[in-house]
């Protein structure tokens, strides 16, 4: 979009810039024309006004002796100005042929000059004088014909020139009309496309937050293109993820709904079950029972010992004990838990085969508000977790750390098992989910509801080498901070 | 209405506007005009009538602004022309040839201020004789027959030259002559003569010097016979009653000029290196000349025939 709008700026820039060079140069170029037009007129004048003034000496020379001829001086003055306005003609360029001519020119009226004043001064007889007025009014004829011709051709190149000068002008005009016309038509269309470009997408957009607005997670914008494309990715991605939450949040409604079930019925059970079991301990030390019944007796306990311990994961996860929440040094609780699993027989009764516990903790950990029991209990089931993912033995590093100091800490448990399968991590937190042949799948169910009751979040990854890793995260909370919650 | 009306009226107007524009804030010359005096000085054609008045204006715009007078030029067609008008054109004074000068000064009263010295540092000048290298002519029994070209009856070089040339050979060139006329020019008379429409004609030096300077025929193919003695050169006279205080600026001016960069560039294109203070005395010779010739200057006929 960014570039579509430096390209639209430019075409009208450049639209406007055209369109003003060209209406400056056409004016200019019109302004020259009628200006060198005018010059050519003036020129004109100056030629109709050189052949009035031939004409009028033409006039003097036969008058000369009336009572109608002017002064000498008079003449003279005329004749004077007819000679300046020749080499007025002088002053301006001149193609060679043309100025050659205007030199003859020149010179003839020179020549006349010479024969008029002669004309004027010479006292003889009459032949003489006959002769010498002859020979100056033939030359002023002359002269009247050579202006004359000129003053036509002149005359002929002047309408042609005006006429194409006119015709050029036009052309102008209507280029300049034209321009008018068409060039607010461009920006104008040009401004609708741009437009368009921009309200349609921002409408798509907007009728995809309404769609969302009304519960349909499921909508989609599709058909957009450059930013708005990113925009409508982005808002694709968020409708995905809302009505993946939205599921899960249902699925998780529904697993408290059943985690409440089970345990209201693992609570009734539980009290019946312990008669049963306290009933068949009886009987099993009745010594007349023979051995064989006695041995069916003791499976039988031992069964409902089992299903005792699975009640009381679910009672945990339905019901889980309010935590009771004290400044607690995080370091600490983990030090104890892993000296606690390092007892525990996955770790001690292994033969050669041990685990190495590595403790990387941060010394400027600070103390949050937290329930050390609890936190215990999940450590510890962590632990014991990695140890059976690494029946072969290997190596569980213990770690904290604080990716925002003041606000929040890190605890991360690390092994070098197996790790786990890719399509089973997003379910390995759900109730009854478990990889194990014996395992109830309450235990990290259980781990993270524990560390959601501390306002926390607790997530799974493979290793890139080798293994998962645990991360809790866990706010850091003084105690004013829990009992307002 | 065409289109080239249309143009013409535009530039009309534009000129108009244009002119309008410009007078803005300007003086207002007319005003100034009568409240300088204005003078009216003459011409005689010495050169062609275009020529002389080429020559003369450079000149009388100098004088203009300098002494604060308006001198307007007029040219007269003949030397003697000048006389007979001066009182009816209302002239306040002339470039007088020097004869025209003498005559003037007889039947006007006019007074001589000042005459141009020239380049080479003289004040005078003389007539000439002259005819074609080819023509044979040579000596006053050869111009028998032949057609003379005068300049004017009121010129020294034009007319008592040859008079004088004439009377001393005792010649009635009337009779003599197949054909006299008056070319009314020193340069006509030259260029006749060149061109064989005269046999023999007359000029004063400085014309013919300077035309010979622009036509090397005139060298070549021209041959003087005879030359008059010195003459004062044409100088400036003005009327008799003209203001003293106009006529003292107008010498101071002129006397000085060439002492004023500007008035020596005026002197150089007029040909003179200055001009110098000059009274009817100067113009003794003149009327030597024309008592040597039995001319009686007070009933002197200077009309040309």
């Amino acid at each position: 979009m960014k570039k579509k709008i430096i390209i639209g700026l430019s075409i009208f820039s450049l639209v406007f810039l055209v369109s003003s060079v060209y209406t400056i140069t056409t004016i200019e170029h019109a302004t020259a024309k009628m200006d060198n037009l005018i010059k050519l007129h003036q020129v004109e004048i100056l030629r109709e006004h050189l052949l009035i003034q031939i004409k009028r000496a033409q006039s003097d020379l036969y008058l000369k002796d009336t009572p109608y001829a002017r002064s000498v001086n008079t003449i003279v003055a005329d004749v004077t100005t007819m000679s300046n306005a020749v080499n007025t003609c002088f002053n301006c360029h001149h193609a060679e042929q043309v100025a050659n001519r205007l030199k003859n020119l020149r010179d003839k009226v020179e020549d006349y000059k010479i024969d008029l004043s002669r004309a004027l001064t010479l006292r003889a007889n009459a032949k003489r004088l006959r002769t010498e007025e002859d020979h100056a009014f033939q030359l002023g004829t002359e002269l009247t014909d050579e202006v004359d011709n000129i003053i036509t051709i002149a005359n002929l190149k002047l309408e042609q020139k005006t006429q194409a000068a006119f015709q050029e002008i036009t052309r102008t005009k209507i280029m300049l009309y034209f321009l008018v016309v068409v060039v607010p038509i461009a920006a104008i269309g040009l401004s609708v496309l741009f437009i368009q470009g921009f309200t349609s997408p921002v409408q798509e957009l907007l009728t995809a937050t309404r769609q969302l607005k009304k519960g349909d997670l499921s909508y989609r914008i599709d058909g957009l293109k450059d930013e708005f494309g990113e925009v409508a990715e982005s808002f694709n991605e968020m409708a995905k993820a809302l009505r993946d939450d939205s599921l899960r949040m249902q699925w998780a409604e529904q697993l408290v709904v059943l985690g409440e079930m089970a345990g209201g019925l693992a609570h009734e059970i539980k009290n019946p079950l312990a008669g049963i079991k306290a009933s068949m301990e009886v009987l099993s030390m009745d010594t007349t029972l023979p051995e064989e019944n006695r041995d069916v007796l003791q499976k039988g306990v031992e069964q409902i010992k089992r299903i005792e311990v699975l009640l009381k994961g679910l009672l945990n996860f339905a019901r889980p004990p309010k935590p009771h929440f004290m400044s607690v040094d995080v370091n600490s609780v983990l030090d104890v838990t892993v000296g606690l699993a390092l007892r525990h027989p996955q770790f001690a009764s292994r033969d050669s085969k041990t685990i190495t516990v590595i403790k990387d903790y941060d010394s400027h950990l600070p103390k949050t508000m937290a329930d050390p029991q609890q936190l215990q209990q999940v450590f510890l089931n962590l632990l014991l977790n990695a140890a059976d993912a690494m029946p072969d033995g290997g190596m569980i590093t213990v770690e904290t750390s604080r990716p925002e100091p003041g606000r929040s800490l890190h605890i991360q448990i690390v092994d070098t098992g197996d790790g786990i399968d890719e399509a089973v991590v997003d379910k390995i937190f759900q109730p009854f989910f478990t990889t194990k042949p014996h395992g109830t799948g309450l235990g990290l169910a259980i781990t993270k509801r524990l560390i959601e009751q501390h306002g926390g979040s607790i997530s799974v990854k493979n290793n890139h080498a080798k293994g998962v890793s645990f991360i809790i995260t866990l706010p850091v909370r003084d105690g004013e901070e829990v009992q307002t919650i | 209405m065409n289109r080239r009306t249309i143009v013409i009226s535009f530039i009309c107007l534009i000129l108009v506007l244009v002119s309008g524009c410009d007078s803005r804030g300007k003086p207002t010359p007319p005003q100034k005009m009568q409240d300088e005096q204005q003078l009216l000085i003459g011409l005689i054609p010495e050169q062609t009538l275009f020529r002389q008045i080429e020559r003369f204006e450079p000149l009388a715009r100098y004088l203009s602004r300098k002494a604060g007078v308006q001198i307007t030029l007029k040219i007269l067609p003949s030397y003697s022309n000048i006389i007979d008008n001066f009182a009816s054109e209302k002239l306040d004074g002339a470039f007088f040839g020097s004869f025209t000068y003498v005559i003037a000064h007889e039947k006007l009263g006019v007074q001589v201020i000042a005459r141009p010295e020239g380049e080479d540092g003289k004040s005078t000048y003389h007539g000439l004789i002259f005819v074609r290298k080819d023509s044979g002519i040579r000596f006053i029994r050869d111009m028998a027959g032949k057609r003379f070209a005068f300049v004017d009856k009121a010129t020294t070089a034009g007319y008592l030259l040859p008079l004088a040339y004439f009377k001393q050979h005792k010649v009635n060139y009337k009779t003599y002559l197949k054909e006299s006329y008056y070319t009314g020019t020193h340069e006509d008379a030259i260029s006749d003569v060149l061109n064989r429409k005269a046999d023999i004609g007359v000029a004063k030096n400085t014309v013919y010097e300077r035309l010979a300077d622009r036509d090397d025929r005139i060298k070549n193919e021209l041959l003087i016979l005879e030359r008059s003695p010195d003459v004062p050169e044409n100088g400036l006279a003005i009327r008799k009653d003209l203001g003293e205080d106009v006529k003292k600026n107008l010498t101071k001016v002129l006397l000085d000029m060439h002492n004023d960069p500007e008035g020596r560039a005026v002197l150089k294109a007029f040909g003179a290196r200055k001009f110098i203070a000059t009274s009817d005395a100067d113009y003794k010779p003149i009327y030597k000349y024309a008592r040597e010739i039995g001319l009686d200057l007070a009933t002197y006929d200077y009309r040309n025939e």
